[in-house]
């Protein structure tokens, strides 16, 4: 049964940001979910982003930021997707993350974020939510 | 909580007497492990008085934007009273990679000054006294810095002999905590080992050996194995070198670790205390150096930016005060003190000026350095710095017991080990086991949490400019010269036996770049020119 499989992510880095502490822990705190991360890891670019994530058949994108990259990348991350007809929600973690980052990247099309002090269970229930729409439990 | 720990994880009893302290306050016994500050095993400090007037070099870290700017932000610095510059390079300088690398495009000079040429290094340094300033460099690898400012120096008519700084050595762990400079460890080890040895003559009071432990522990790992992973590597350096033939007394007193001042505040202080011990009776008895300035390690330290928090960005000058205060207690050679940004971004220049001051304020009006180690002789300071002693040591030795630093490292060890802390801290944040103030005790509202806030979060843009400056500049130059250096660098890279710091220097005199030196060095060592595969060859 569709609905039965579990949740797939992918978490990457974009670019030059190499701090990794936060994709780590959330990479364990969503397997310890029951989801299946696909990690990418740094020097992400949204070329090689959207062509993990097609080849993986993920239901989400993670993005963890501890640089200020990310948002340069997201509307090229974004255009590719829509090139190719891709409807993966894309999310995004991280520790600069502000309220007014928050608030622009959303404005962009991201579909949740989650900051330096997100909490776990919500970090877990969202994600969820955002992958049961597609299919995956 | 039931049970009270130290950050590390040592168990903590209601009150210290004499009956914790291990030389148990016997004659014999203090003077092996305590002594007095100056003397071996320098437990105590490594000077007798703090030095009258100097004390510690206050310094700030600093670069954003070209070296231009930088150099800029360091003459603001020196008429605040900053005593010292403390240079800290943007992602795509301490990955060793020049700004017209795709990867680099939205990461140049925003988090750092952008430096990948000499001239840059020219800018960076102009019209400062480089004779009188402690330069101290966050900018791998640090064989780039060593040729460079020798080669600055001599140019503008110094002495190179009166050089003072540091620069960061990465061999063992840098890919594993976000330094990827995409080169294998015997490379990396190289560039190091040549480094040293070279500034060991050519620069003899500029620590071109100083041991970064600051990104270790920041990267989530504990005191004991901050200093552990410290000691594996300091120790199989000095093991190399004194293969190679050089006199451990000729580099040993330009050893310097840098170590990271979390918020802890009896366990930083015992942890630099054992820190001095432990390296004072290695370098004596296993390694045996005899000059006494070998035996007694400069000690600087950056406050972690890990311990602040972006709610509540005002909470960080506490931060900083209290770290400050301990690093002051412990007795160290120069501070820099994380500014209340640092949650966010590199230091602005309002937030610069909040960390020198406390600095002046910890020193000058609360008096912490007047006397050397005035928490000398407490009965929990000394059992803490026993323990940790004893802790970093069992690591030291259980790492060294799995083999050379080279097959742990390539193993994926150390990644594994950062993994798990990075994750062990994530939760502890989580579960609150860790209390950060404001971000998971004592929170509040984000419409109220106002103070410092636009200034905490207000943004470097990219210098995209700086990416065209860079590909008009390798377009523009001496394309003889380019291929020739080229050719030089690899064909060095291949020759182990050869010095790599002289050709270097060379190389950027040239106009060859860092990231293209680091290509050419991996074609000599048989790897590719960009392992990122995005970068052609320049010839």
């Amino acid at each position: 049964m569709a609905a039965d499989r579990p949740v797939r992510i992918l978490l990457s880095i974009l670019g030059l940001d190499q701090h990794e502490a936060g994709a780590f822990a959330v990479a364990r705190l969503l397997r310890d979910a029951g989801m299946e991360v696909i990690y990418l890891g740094r020097f992400g670019t949204p070329a090689t982003v959207v062509d993990s994530a097609l080849e993986e058949g993920v239901d989400v994108i993670g993005l963890s930021c501890h640089s200020w990259e990310y948002l340069y990348y997201l509307d090229e991350l974004f255009e590719l997707l829509k090139s190719r007809a891709l409807d993966i929600p894309v999310v995004v973690g991280g520790s600069v993350l502000s309220q007014d980052d928050k608030n622009e990247i959303q404005a962009k099309g991201v579909a949740a974020t989650f900051g330096p002090g997100a909490d776990a269970g919500e970090i877990v229930q969202q994600i969820r939510h955002l992958a049961e729409s597609r299919g995956a439990a | 909580m039931t049970e009270r720990t130290t950050q590390s994880g040592i168990p903590l009893r209601p009150f210290y007497t004499a009956a914790d302290v291990a030389s148990g306050g016997d004659d014999e016994g203090a003077r092996e492990r305590l002594n007095d500050p100056g003397e071996y095993p320098f437990t105590r400090g490594r000077l007798a008085s703090p030095r009258r007037r100097e004390s510690w070099i206050h310094q700030e870290l600093s670069g954003e934007g070209t070296a231009r700017r930088s150099n800029e932000q360091f003459r603001q610095l020196i008429e605040k009273g900053a005593r010292g510059l403390d240079v800290i390079g943007d992602a795509p300088t301490m990955s060793a990679m020049d700004p017209d690398h795709p990867l680099a495009r939205h990461a140049v000079g925003n988090t750092g000054v952008s430096i990948c040429r000499f001239q840059d290094f020219e800018d960076l340094y102009a019209d400062l006294p480089l004779n009188e300033l402690t330069f101290s460099h966050s900018l791998p690898p640090g064989a780039y810095t060593v040729a460079a400012i020798h080669r600055v120096a001599k140019g503008r008519g110094f002495d190179p002999k009166e050089l003072r700084g540091s620069t960061i050595l990465l061999p063992a762990y840098c890919e594993d905590c976000s330094y990827q400079i995409h080169m294998p460890y015997d490379l990396r080890m190289r560039l190091a080992l040549d480094s040293i040895e070279f500034a060991a003559t050519e620069m003899p009071r500029f620590h071109a050996f100083l041991e970064d432990t600051y990104y270790i522990s920041d990267g989530g790992l504990n005191g004991v194995e901050e200093m552990a992973l410290g000691f594996v590597e300091i120790r199989e350096i000095v093991r190399t070198l004194i293969a190679r033939g050089v006199d451990v007394d000729s580099f040993a007193p330009r050893i310097a670790i840098l170590v990271n001042c979390r918020m802890d505040l009896f366990e930083e202080v015992a942890k630099i205390r054992a820190t001095r011990r432990i390296f004072a009776r290695m370098m004596r008895e296993e390694f045996g150096a005899k000059d006494p300035r070998s035996w007694s390690c400069a000690i600087t330290a950056h406050t972690s930016g890990l311990s602040l928090t972006m709610a509540q960005p005002v909470n960080n000058v506490a931060r900083g005060a209290v770290q400050g205060l301990a690093l002051a207690l412990a007795g160290v050679q120069a501070v820099e003190i994380s500014c209340f940004d640092e949650a966010y971004r590199t230091p602005s220049h309002d937030s610069h000026m909040v960390s020198l001051r406390t600095q002046q304020i910890v020193q000058l009006e609360a008096g912490a350095d007047r006397v050397a180690d005035p928490l000398g002789g407490s009965y929990f300071v000394e059992s803490l710095t026993d323990e940790l002693e004893r802790r970093i040591l069992d690591m030291v030795a259980d790492i060294e017991s799995k083999g050379t630093l080279k097959e742990v490292s390539e193993s994926g060890w150390f990644r594994q080990l950062f993994q798990t802390a990075m994750t062990r801290r994530a939760k502890a944040i989580q579960d609150g086991s860790e209390t950060q103030v404001g971000l998971n005790a004592f929170e509040i509202p984000e419409d109220e949490d106002k103070l410092l806030r636009d200034h905490s979060e207000s943004k470097l843009e990219p210098c995209w400019d700086r990416i065209d400056e860079i590909r008009k500049f390798k377009d523009d130059r001496d394309a003889g010269g380019v291929a020739e250096h080229f050719a030089r660098i690899q064909e060095v890279g291949a020759a182990t036996e050869v010095n790599l710091i002289e050709p270097i220097a060379d190389a950027l005199e040239a106009d060859l770049t860092q990231g293209e030196i680091a290509g050419a060095l991996r074609l000599g060592v048989g790897e590719v020119y960009d392992p990122l595969g995005q970068m052609e060859p320049p010839v």
